[in-house]
């Protein structure tokens, strides 16, 4: 299990598009991917969880990567937030 | 008479088609053949996902990318995995494919509903679409044929969601009256990109209306008037006509060269706020972009948007523009905003204080890594860099030594940028127009920012209502101001361009017509408008309009004079 700590900084945040495109992206993996942030856990394969966690830009998360492939896994998670989804 | 939100203009008068609202019910059963009902789920599934991709190519050719967009978005919310393996669950436990599907929704819709964050809230209205549209699937109940309504048809509904609008020819609807939705809604902005005369939230609206009722709808005033009699509908009938007439009108401008009555050319370019803008200034058949401000890049973050992130928003506007002039401002922020990581401070006067150019040559880091996302982007486009706020003549040249040392590592580095962008100033300020002959030797182009241009030179806030009257662009000290800036930049052969709303201004395009003005610079919407007055003049008919204009001597003197002129 690897674990990274990441501050969300796209101007809008995980609205749907960046949503469906982190985990659709996330998807590809066979580890689990979970994201930590206000005290709760979110299933980041799951766009509706991604949402529900109502992550905004600033907001500072931690990234859980566990099983099979999670070094790949991490590497992108991290590239696509740091990216801003390419907003 | 009913009354709603006016929210897509026009005028309709048609036959009321009421789209019912089915019954979502059933009774909820307990299955014992878990594994057929998971497949039963199943096929709703990828029936829900082929109907969604037929309705949102439809709406891609009628209305827009965008709409498109955010119907494939209800595809990945129902193949969220998440959401398949708790409905899988609740299937296993006995649940039967509606209760367990409706029950993982109507969790997720109260979470997002109960949330603070609009976008957020928004979404739940997704998750409500997509619930109803697995029920119907499931149910076996099949919506009404909204593209087989014959001609003359006003929908009436409890809202109008995408997948009618997917539904929807506009040959044949010529109205859309709903119980709910206001302006900004979803619905407003689809019937708004249909074109279609709209008004929503009408309370009760099933209980005034059947079936084959006749009905004008209003879309500008927010009426709907129920059987009409003849006088109205001869009214409507009118107005109707007047309305298709001048956008009729106008739309023979769409495509064409912006040109006066005697066949002097020129260039009619929108302003823009974000990248994405510079597809709606194409699509109202602007010419590029005169003025786009990059604020956006620093609001609402916590800390400054990095060299990169810069470079992609520029260019990302510069490809969509495809070789059409890019006028890109550089930072224009100060005290009348509070960004904290920018170390902005809430000033007493911020309109007079530490802002925009001043601002960005104290804080070289944060210019040089903007001008260094320009120069990037300007390989990717023709784009020009303008400054705001110049006061004298060496704010300019201190911003241009900086662009051209920045040019210099470039080239060091191997980074492909256009060696001749031009680099402009927004006139704005009452010291800039009256060196604009000193400035005009040192710039590559002006643009006149009329609104602080009036507001510095009539020493007044326009915000502010015991002052605001002074607050024209038609005061013979601003007119002045703005004739003396236009004829500086015309000795000096340098485009001159006007970006505030002045511009777009019927009363002002003969003068600026007059005065020499090369570029006018709008928001899209007013484009063919624009492009419609300018067509108008003859430069000898602006001449005598200008020459008795700037003889007057009060605002109101100006104002009454145009008036008749127009």
């Amino acid at each position: 299990m690897i674990t990274q700590k990441l501050t969300i900084s796209n101007a809008q945040g995980f609205h749907m598009r960046p949503a469906s495109v982190f985990s659709a992206a996330m998807g590809k993996y066979p580890c689990k991917v979970t994201i930590n942030f206000n005290g709760n856990s979110y299933n980041a394969k799951s766009t509706l969880n991604l949402i529900a966690a109502c992550m905004k830009c600033g907001s500072e998360i931690e990234l859980v990567c566990d099983g099979e492939n999670e070094n790949g896994a991490m590497a992108e998670a991290v590239q696509l937030i740091e990216s801003g989804f390419g907003e | 008479m009913l009354k709603g939100a006016g929210v897509s203009d026009g005028i309709g008068i048609g036959r009321v088609l009421v789209i019912e609202e089915h019954s979502l019910e059933y009774t909820p059963k307990t299955v014992t053949d878990k594994k057929a009902e998971t497949e039963r789920f199943n096929d709703a599934v990828k029936v829900f996902c082929e109907n969604t991709e037929k309705q949102a190519n439809s709406l891609r050719i009628s209305a827009s990318e965008k709409e498109a967009e955010i119907m494939l978005g209800h595809i990945s919310i129902v193949k969220d995995p998440y959401l398949t393996g708790e409905v899988e669950k609740l299937i296993n436990d006995g649940q039967c494919a509606e209760s367990a599907f409706e029950n993982i929704c109507d969790m997720f819709i109260s979470i997002f509903s109960s949330t603070d964050d609009e976008m957020t809230k928004q979404r739940a209205a997704d998750v409500r679409d997509v619930k109803t549209g697995i029920l119907k699937i499931l149910l076996g109940i099949y919506d009404a044929d909204i593209s087989e309504a014959p001609k003359g048809t006003v929908l009436a509904a409890k809202e109008l969601t995408p997948s009618m609008a997917a539904g929807i020819n506009k040959e044949n609807i010529v109205g859309i009256i709903t119980e709910t939705g206001g302006t900004t809604s979803h619905s407003a902005i689809l019937a708004r990109v249909l074109e279609i005369p709209a008004v929503m939230s009408i309370a009760n609206l099933s209980e005034y209306i059947q079936n084959g009722d006749t009905v004008i709808v209003d879309g500008s005033s927010g009426e709907v008037l129920e059987s009409p009699d003849n006088a109205q509908l001869e009214r409507y009938t009118q107005k109707q006509e007047q309305l298709l007439k001048e956008r009729r009108e106008l739309e023979n401008f769409r495509g064409k060269v912006t040109v006066s009555a005697d066949g002097e050319r020129y260039e009619l370019v929108c302003n823009i706020g974000k990248p994405e803008d510079a597809a709606k200034a194409l699509e109202f058949d602007g010419e590029g972009v005169g003025l786009f401000r990059t604020e956006f890049l620093f609001m609402n973050k916590s800390s400054l948007p990095s060299e990169d992130e810069q470079f992609k928003e520029y260019k990302k506007a510069a490809l969509m523009l495809k070789g059409k002039p890019l006028i890109i401002r550089t930072l224009d922020i100060g005290g009348d905003k509070e960004i904290p990581y920018m170390g902005l401070k809430k000033e007493d006067n911020p309109f007079m204080g530490f802002r925009a150019i001043r601002y960005c040559l104290k804080n070289r880091e944060i210019f040089k890594t903007q001008l260094r996302a320009i120069l990037r982007a300007s390989a990717f486009g023709n784009i020009s860099i303008m400054f705001p706020l110049i006061t004298c003549v060496e704010e300019l040249r201190e911003g241009k030594a900086l662009i051209e040392e920045i040019k210099a590592e470039l080239r060091a580095g191997g980074t492909e940028f256009d060696e001749n962008i031009k680099v402009g100033i927004m006139v704005e300020t009452a010291s800039a127009a009256v060196i604009a002959d000193i400035l005009a030797k040192e710039s590559d182009f002006f643009s006149i920012g009329t609104n602080d241009l009036t507001g510095y030179t009539m020493s007044c806030d326009r915000g502010n209502s015991d002052v605001s009257y002074l607050y024209s662009v038609l005061q013979p000290s601003v007119l002045r101001m703005i004739k003396r800036i236009i004829e500086c930049a015309r000795e000096n052969n340098i485009p001159v361009g006007m970006c505030g709303e002045a511009a777009a201004d019927p009363m002002m395009i003969p003068l600026l017509i007059s005065f020499g003005l090369t570029e006018f610079s709008v928001s899209a919407p007013s484009v063919l408008k624009v492009r419609k007055c300018i067509s108008g003049w003859t430069k000898q008919k602006a001449d005598e309009a200008a020459k008795k204009v700037m003889s007057l001597d009060t605002r109101q003197s100006v104002y009454d004079y145009l008036k008749t002129v127009i």
